[in-house]
């Protein structure tokens, strides 16, 4: 793989983003073709695949039972954790979880959380004594950009799709999780100057700053994050707000296509 | 192996539970070129395990102390995500991976051309995404076509394939019932063309005879899996001049 010396990137991402042109051909806030497929692992309660141009993840739920917080004796939990294992690109290296990808768990996990789709009481089995805990484990094979929206998307179309096992655990029937909601994350990176909306590798990489949105269903804003180094004024925020409403309803569209097939 | 005796694991007719003949191996399908970060990639079913491979290299060496002046390092790591067993995986190594990740290394490095490379590294990632039984064996299947696509030389396609003793009877291919209830398991990679083994792992009770069968029917399975990775490869080199 031989990548463009960085500076010599920078300069041409600069050059393109002066005559509004990006560098494979795309308009500034279009997306690249996304891809969703929903029940594709075995042992999973609910899961994911989700490709974004050559950005690949996959996600994976699973539940255990536990004793709830003594202060919350009625409640579940929820946890979502993302991994950017050594697979999935030439850059990441072995070893204990990188900053980078607590990061990308942590808001993925936000944007979930805070919008609402769970009813922590709904995962009550008895009071003060089992409650269910959902655990959400984010998987990237392949990084070729972008790899936030492609981990939010798979994460919330595998909980939209997870069956609890209560039957395994002996605790009565297996039942669909109900999930209220689609929350969807929509990512803009600095690249040349200005945000661009859905980020490739090259545009990661000689770029700067990234924003983070998650909407849900009603357009609410959950979750927000900032990345790296740089600056943005209110009226850029402005305005990759009002895309990423768009964005994320068409992302919400192809969640609630797969759900109909 | 559990051992436990006393499930019974074939039917009235001889066939297994999930209806194979003893010398059947579960439905394998080959798909390379999946991952477009990597060099080579490879996914790999084998019945109901799902095993993903990538390849990155050969590149330089890092740190130098494992650089070798006469040879390329294979730095192998095998994971099971976490969804991908009946009970979640916590995240990270653990020892039986680390086990799996060095002895599948060691097979590699027989296999692969590696004095053509000295002072690098190439790196095989395999990822098990779903876990029924076998996974060693579709992860170094998985390895072998990864490594095939990336266009590294290698002396032979290894194959991973088992067989094992259920009910005192050799079967080729144990699922999970069979692995867990059965009495003995023998994964191994083999190399179909020169007639080579490369990895060979035992747990069990097998007499002589039951070993040589055991193995007969990898070999016999191998070459199955051979055909399939090869018309795999030649499907995506079509792909690519289309």
């Amino acid at each position: 793989m031989v990548e463009l010396v960085p500076s010599l990137l920078r300069q041409e991402l600069g050059r393109l983003a002066a005559v509004d042109e990006r560098l494979d051909g795309r308009g500034r806030w279009e997306g690249r073709g996304v891809t969703l497929e929903t029940n594709c692992l075995y042992n999973a309660e609910g899961s994911a695949k989700v490709t974004i141009g050559g950005t690949i993840v996959y996600a994976g739920v699973k539940f255990e039972i536990r004793a709830p917080w003594p202060d919350r004796p009625t409640q579940g939990s929820l946890m979502c954790g993302a991994e950017l294992r050594p697979v999935a690109h030439v850059k990441y290296e072995p070893g204990p979880p990188s900053p980078e990808s607590i990061e990308l768990g942590r808001v993925v996990d936000r944007g979930i959380r805070e919008s609402g789709c769970i009813d922590m009481d709904d995962l009550c089995i008895v009071p003060g004594e089992k409650v269910w805990g959902i655990m959400i484990d984010i998987h990237v094979l392949s990084d070729q950009g972008n790899i936030f929206d492609a981990c939010g998307l798979a994460a919330i179309a595998a909980l939209r799709t997870a069956i609890v096992p209560a039957q395994r655990f002996d605790v009565g029937e297996d039942y669909t999780l109900k999930v209220n909601g689609t929350p969807i994350m929509a990512s803009f990176t600095r690249v040349g100057g200005r945000f661009i909306y859905d980020p490739s590798e090259q545009e990661e990489l000689g770029g700067d700053e990234r924003i983070h949105i998650t909407l849900g269903d009603e357009g609410h804003v959950h979750s927000l994050q900032k990345g790296l180094k740089g600056v943005f004024t209110p009226a850029e925020f402005a305005e990759i707000f009002e895309v990423a409403q768009q964005r994320c309803a068409e992302l919400r569209n192809l969640v609630a296509e797969q759900e109909g097939n | 192996m559990g051992g436990y005796g006393d499930v019974q694991l074939l039917r009235e007719d001889g066939k297994r539970l999930d209806g194979r003949a003893l010398d059947e191996m579960r439905p394998v399908s080959i798909e390379v070129g999946v991952l477009p970060a990597a060099q080579g990639s490879a996914m790999v079913t084998h019945g109901l395990n799902v095993a993903v491979a990538a390849v990155y290299g050969p590149m330089e060496a890092h740190p130098r102390k494992i650089q070798r002046q006469d040879r390329a390092v294979i730095d192998v790591r095998y994971n099971m995500a976490p969804f991908s067993t009946s009970d979640r995986i916590r995240p990270g190594f653990n020892r039986r991976s680390q086990e799996i990740s060095k002895v599948t290394a060691e097979a590699l490095e027989s296999v692969v051309l590696v004095e053509l490379y000295p002072r690098s590294k190439i790196r095989v990632e395999i990822e098990i995404l779903a876990a029924e039984a076998g996974t060693r064996c579709a992860g170094i299947t998985a390895a072998t076509a990864a490594l095939a696509d990336a266009g590294i030389p290698m002396r032979d396609l290894m194959i991973g394939v088992a067989s094992g003793k259920i009910e005192n009877i050799v079967v080729l291919d144990l699922d999970k019932a069979e692995d867990n209830y059965g009495q003995a398991d023998l994964p191994a990679g083999i190399l179909p063309n020169t007639g080579e083994i490369a990895f060979l792992q035992m747990d069990g009770d097998l007499s002589p005879d039951e070993f040589n069968l055991a193995m007969e029917y990898n070999f016999k399975a191998a070459r199955e899996i051979h055909d399939i990775m090869v018309n795999a490869l030649k499907q995506k080199q079509q792909r690519g001049e289309a």
